[in-house]
């Protein structure tokens, strides 16, 4: 009788004792992902610097660097640690193209960098470090369009103050 | 000169406060490395490289700024040199690299004479494929572009606590949905828990014979503890890239990052088993829906068994809330659910000082217990 009620109840109380301590919560919560605090727009923006250029008020900054041998895109942040890069020196680029510098590899290149931007959860990028007369030339809008047509937003949002 | 000297005294002794005319004294002494620009000639000026143009100026410029001094610089105080990070990966597998040299050259020689590719690039046509690019990606430089990413959402200082790895071993995770639709995780992207709410499909290359065990943890989620993490799925000694073929240590729960607590991190992470290894003391009971079981450290449990398993491949994406996760609190966990609000940092004020200069009405404002403003909006 009494083993028989002791074998009925015990499976009950395993399982109540499981879950009845999950209600007890710390009634402060800290998140330790760097990233949480960009991602919801409430992290600082470095808002000095304002007498220099380019400034350092983003989270990701997006740069293209030309040379006259290669091209090379970085999405860095403001304290100057990459995060994501592409360029035509690394193999599996520059296999595919013709000629590692000039419009097409520009072109090519956005398409690239923005594919990896999006699979590292960079959706928003800074693309104001270019010097404003090579901004027009052909290669720079390329890239920006291929950017643009990969997915990647290049305007950072603003942060929320209140 | 006496006369100020005396009439300062005077006033500092009525105040009750004393003046100091202490001052440190500055010793002279030589620079601790080259001067800037020390080895220009200024005598002869005509004979110098000019820029002649500004990006030059500007690319000389940015190079420069990231160079070390041997002056006290705002990277040095931002960011103090921190000592190498210990490795505790694979060893690096790189094939003869001559033979590899000969082999590229070849084919960039092969491009050059080909005149479609040529026509294409002159007229701005040309596209690369791009699934192609991201295998060979994948094969040479992706393992050190993912511990890069890693490294800046914080996985190794939180999993490991500084230990980096390279993850050599690419792991494909895929979630699948009802319409055969399917959301992949890479390395940071943005998943829902209603798309993770069943096991997702693991892929990674295998030689046949080796062992694996997989673990997916969450190191922001503790409602408890900040330190430690939250276990969602451990799967052990898996024979080849057969998950389910592996001994299932703890089932698959669902992710629940709490409300109003913002993006959280699900790291995937594969060990490469080096033999059979006896996880009984990590073994949770199925159904595991207690948190203070699923408590977990990866630091502990890959320190109790470092001997015989080393890191090998990582896959990572951020989670936020979700309506779903109301339900996984109420049906799964059986708990009510935990709603957060962010609170901001009380912003800083130097001390209060009795005759402030140069500020305006509202300073008072700052330093009252209550709310009221002085006057008005000011």
């Amino acid at each position: 009788g009494l083993r028989f009620a002791s074998t009925t109840a015990s499976p009950q109380t395993k399982t109540e004792v499981d879950t009845s301590e999950n209600e007890i919560v710390s009634p402060n919560f800290t998140n330790r992902n760097p990233r949480n605090l960009e991602q919801m727009a409430l992290a600082r923006k470095e808002r000095g610097w304002k007498t220099t250029w380019p400034k350092r008020e983003f989270w990701h900054r997006l740069r293209l660097e030309r040379t006259q041998h290669y091209v090379e895109a970085f999405v860095e942040r403001s304290n100057g640690d990459v995060v994501v890069s592409a360029s035509t020196r690394e193999w599996a680029i520059k296999r595919h193209l013709y000629s590692p510098k000039g419009v097409a590899a520009c072109k090519n290149l956005g398409r690239v960098m923005a594919q990896r931007c999006l699979e590292a959860g960079i959706n928003f990028v800074n693309f104001k470090a270019i010097i404003p007369w090579e901004h027009r030339c052909d290669s720079i809008q390329e890239f920006e369009k291929a950017m643009e047509d990969g997915g990647v937003v290049l305007y950072e949002p603003r942060r929320i103050f209140r | 000169m006496a006369a100020p000297l005396l009439s300062a005294a005077l006033r500092g002794a009525r105040a009750g406060r004393s003046f100091g005319t202490a001052a440190v004294l500055w010793k002279r002494a030589a620079p601790l490395g080259p001067m800037p620009n020390e080895d220009v000639d200024v005598g002869n000026l005509e004979a110098l490289e000019r820029y002649r143009s500004f990006t030059r100026y500007f690319r000389q410029a940015e190079r420069e700024s990231r160079e070390p001094h041997w002056w006290n610089t705002y990277r040095k105080h931002s960011k103090p040199p921190a000592e190498p990070p210990r490795d505790i990966g694979l060893p690096c597998e790189r094939p003869s690299r001559a033979k590899e040299i000969k082999e590229r050259r070849r084919i960039l020689r092969e491009n050059r004479r080909n005149a479609e590719m040529e026509r294409a690039a002159r007229l701005r046509t040309a596209l690369i494929p791009l699934d192609d690019v991201r295998a060979e990606w994948e094969r040479t430089s992706g393992p050190f572009h993912k511990q890069r990413v890693a490294e800046h959402c914080g996985v190794f200082r939180d999993l490991f606590k500084g230990a980096t790895f390279t993850p050599w071993v690419a792991l494909r995770v895929q979630y699948s949905q009802e319409d055969e639709y399917l959301v992949p995780v890479y390395y940071g992207n943005m998943v829902t828990p209603s798309e993770a709410s069943s096991p997702p499909t693991v892929s990674y290359e295998a030689d046949k014979g080796s062992l694996w065990t997989l673990l997916l943890t969450n190191p922001d989620g503790h409602l408890r503890d900040a330190d430690s993490e939250y276990l969602h799925w451990l799967v052990t000694n898996i024979p080849g890239s057969d998950i389910k073929a592996g001994k299932e240590m703890c089932h698959y729960l669902p992710p629940f990052p709490a409300r109003g607590t913002g993006y959280h991190r699900f790291i995937f992470l594969l060990f490469k088993q080096h033999g059979p290894i006896d996880f009984s003391q990590d073994t949770r009971p199925t159904p595991c829906y207690s948190l203070k079981m699923r408590t977990f450290s990866t630091f502990d449990f890959y320190r109790k068994h470092e001997d015989a398993m080393t890191p090998a491949g990582l896959a990572f994406f951020q989670c936020q809330w979700d309506s779903s996760v109301t339900s996984t609190f109420h049906q799964l966990l059986n708990m009510r659910e935990p709603v957060f609000e962010f609170v901001r940092p009380p912003a800083f004020h130097p001390p209060q000082v009795k005759f402030p200069r140069h500020q305006p009405l509202r300073y008072l404002d700052r330093y009252r217990d209550t709310e009221e403003p002085t006057y008005g909006i000011y």
